[in-house]
């Protein structure tokens, strides 16, 4: 249970550090104050500089004292000792609007100390003076708590009883596995690759791999002689038994299981007819009044057509 | 010159069709059957069971063709003698001896019809089966022929007592076994019982025109019909492929179901087998005003002229019926032409 409290703690911490809670800042009905501080709390060592922005809103007449505002290079001291953190940078920005006079106020610390362990540290809070005629009031910025790291971990570290909560747990290192997982995946979308284009060969696209669609290309191909015309026929033939399941001799064997080359029925009829003049009886009449190569290629086209259902 | 004669021949064949059409209602497929039997000159095996029109059908073709009509009843005490005479005492109380009903038409015998065939012994078989094959019978010290002959015998399926299976040898004479069912039409049924003109079968028998055929001519005109009507290469490797198929069903993918069909037939069918069916294949052919044989001319006689040659694996052998049916059909629908 402290375990998730404590998780719940560091989840919701650096959310709320970058911003200090209306609640905690002091109350004034003259002066209206929002402070965006660092986003993290944590983790901060020497050399390194914190900046938090302080936005005031102060009603007409009364305007910042620019003198009250601090110093750079100034370093506070706690109890006698110099805190180690000093304001090295500052700058103030200054707009005037309705009955406000708005103020925006960076200011840049830097860390000029460090210790074996985590140390308490605080941006001072700093005291504001603003005046309109005559009077003068004090407005006082609140500090901002933080902890100092050290840079280097002095003495022996027992894992087990440095439970800081400013520090995660120790990760193993997963670099190798990472790697060993990326070496694999990249194999398998290659074996993935490999197998679909083994798989789809012509038939990159879908329906593109059906029997009418194959035959077409190959028909294409195909001279307009007579052995050609033979080739043709014959694997118009082959694309329609393997279509119907079954050996297919006239339409009716073809439109009784495929219902979707109705609107072929007529080139089924003729292509039959002239199945029968190539193969079996060629002083039968093949009825067509153009190239038969010419013509079964059409055929074909329109198969193909009914087979992807665009007809 | 064979153009004109065969065109000529076609038009009386159909008329022939026509005619048993008119008399032997809801038929028209083992009619056509006949009529490529009696042009291809092969016997026929009728399947069917009583009552259901055989002898009518044969007779109004016999009356059709021309030529003489015998008949015999196979029963189980039937002797190869009693196709061929029979004895009796006369008035005049001297032994008489008379031909059978093989010898009494002579050479102008053109349908002898043996009804219920599995009721004789196999003795018979075997004389009638020479009979059928040569077409020549040796009797009272002379040989006789049949030239124009044609046997159409009819087996009753569903009786097996009493009876003695035709041996494979034996079925594979007959050029086709032909199915007669009752029609399945309810008005041709119907008609069947209540149309006086069906009840008297002699008089119904006069109802076709005679000699449409001239039953002496058909031997010369099959001759003609063989030779005029030509099988493309691709033809004759789609037949080959079929014998093939057949034999071996496992080979060429055809499945039969719930059966292992690389056990399911002992042998396919024969050589001479194959011939006949090619041979009904040129006359359906012809029948249909084609010069060469298409696989559908084929597929019109595959079943009738091959299924009851197969023989199966004797544990598949009593539904042999419906296992032919699928294991022939499948054949078709697996074996491509081209």
């Amino acid at each position: 249970m402290k375990k998730l409290l404590l998780l719940l703690l560091l989840a919701v911490t650096p959310a709320l550090a970058d911003m200090t809670p209306a609640e905690d800042l002091p109350q004034d009905s003259r002066v209206k104050i929002s402070v965006a501080n660092p986003d993290r709390n944590v983790g901060f060592t020497v050399g390194d500089i914190l900046e938090r922005t302080v936005t005031l809103e102060v009603k007409k007449p009364y305007q910042l004292v620019k003198t009250s505002l601090p110093i750079v290079g100034y370093e506070r001291r706690w109890k006698n000792q110099p805190t180690g953190i000093v304001l090295s940078r500052i700058g103030v920005d200054e707009t005037s609007g309705g009955d406000t006079n708005r103020y925006v106020i960076t200011l840049a610390y830097q860390i000029f100390t460090n210790n074996v362990v985590a140390k308490p540290a605080t941006l001072p809070g700093e005291v504001i003076k603003f005046s309109a005629e005559g009077k003068q009031f004090d407005y006082r910025v609140p500090s901002w708590n933080f902890r100092i790291s050290p840079i280097a971990t002095y003495g022996q570290v027992i894992v087990e009883k440095d439970m800081s909560p400013f520090r995660g747990p120790f990760l193993m290192d997963d670099s190798r596995h990472q790697l060993a997982l990326k070496a694999c995946l990249a194999v398998f979308a290659l074996s993935l690759v490999g197998l679909l284009y083994v798989l789809g060969v012509n038939t990159w696209l879908p329906r593109m791999g059906g029997p009418f669609a194959k035959a077409y290309r190959e028909l294409r191909k195909l001279p307009a002689d007579d052995e050609g015309l033979k080739k043709a026929v014959v694997r118009v033939h082959e694309a329609l038994n393997k279509t119907a399941g079954s050996t297919v001799f006239n339409a009716t064997g073809l439109l009784e299981s495929k219902p979707g080359f109705l609107p072929v029925t007529a080139g089924l009829d003729q292509f039959f007819k002239l199945s029968r003049h190539v193969f079996f009886e060629p002083t039968a009449p093949h009825g067509l009044d153009q190239a038969p190569m010419a013509w079964l290629r059409q055929f074909c086209l329109a198969c193909r057509n009914c087979e992807r259902g665009m007809k | 010159m064979a153009d004109n004669q065969l065109a000529d021949w076609r038009e009386h064949a159909l008329e022939l069709e026509t005619e048993i059409n008119k008399v032997v209602v809801g038929q028209q497929r083992p009619v056509r059957l006949i009529t490529t039997a009696i042009f291809a000159r092969g016997h026929v095996l009728l399947e069917g069971d009583v009552g259901v029109g055989k002898t009518t059908l044969l007779r109004a073709f016999t009356r059709g063709i021309g030529g003489g009509y015998e008949r015999i009843e196979g029963t189980i005490d039937l002797m190869p003698n009693d196709l061929v005479y029979h004895t009796y005492l006369g008035e005049d109380g001297r032994p008489h001896v008379d031909a059978g009903p093989l010898l009494r038409c002579g050479e102008n015998l053109a349908v002898f019809f043996f009804n219920e065939i599995n009721r004789a012994r196999p003795q018979v078989h075997s004389l009638l089966l020479r009979v059928m094959a040569e077409r020549t019978l040796s009797a009272f010290n002379k040989e006789h022929h049949f030239p124009h002959m044609l046997v159409f015998a009819d087996r009753n399926q569903v009786e097996k007592e009493e009876t003695f299976e035709i041996p494979s040898a034996a079925r594979d004479r007959f050029m086709m076994e032909i199915p007669i069912a009752v029609p399945q039409d309810a008005e041709i049924m119907e008609s069947l019982m209540f149309n006086t003109r069906f009840h008297n079968a002699d008089k119904l028998v006069e109802g076709v025109k005679p000699d449409v055929l001239h039953f002496d001519q058909l031997n010369h005109m099959a001759v003609v019909l063989q030779d005029h009507i030509q099988a493309s290469p691709t033809l004759r490797r789609y037949a080959l492929d079929l014998w093939l198929a057949i034999k071996a069903p496992h080979q060429f993918g055809i499945k039969v179901e719930g059966i292992d069909t690389s056990r399911l037939v002992l042998a396919g069918a024969s050589p001479r087998g194959m011939s006949m069916m090619l041979r009904a294949a040129r006359v359906n052919a012809w029948l249909n005003g084609r010069e060469a044989i298409l696989p559908e001319d084929i597929h019109a006689v595959f079943h009738e002229t091959i299924a009851h040659r197969l023989v199966f694996s004797p544990v598949y052998e009593m539904r042999r019926t419906e296992i032919a049916r699928e294991l022939l059909t499948n054949t078709i629908a697996a074996v491509a032409a081209p």
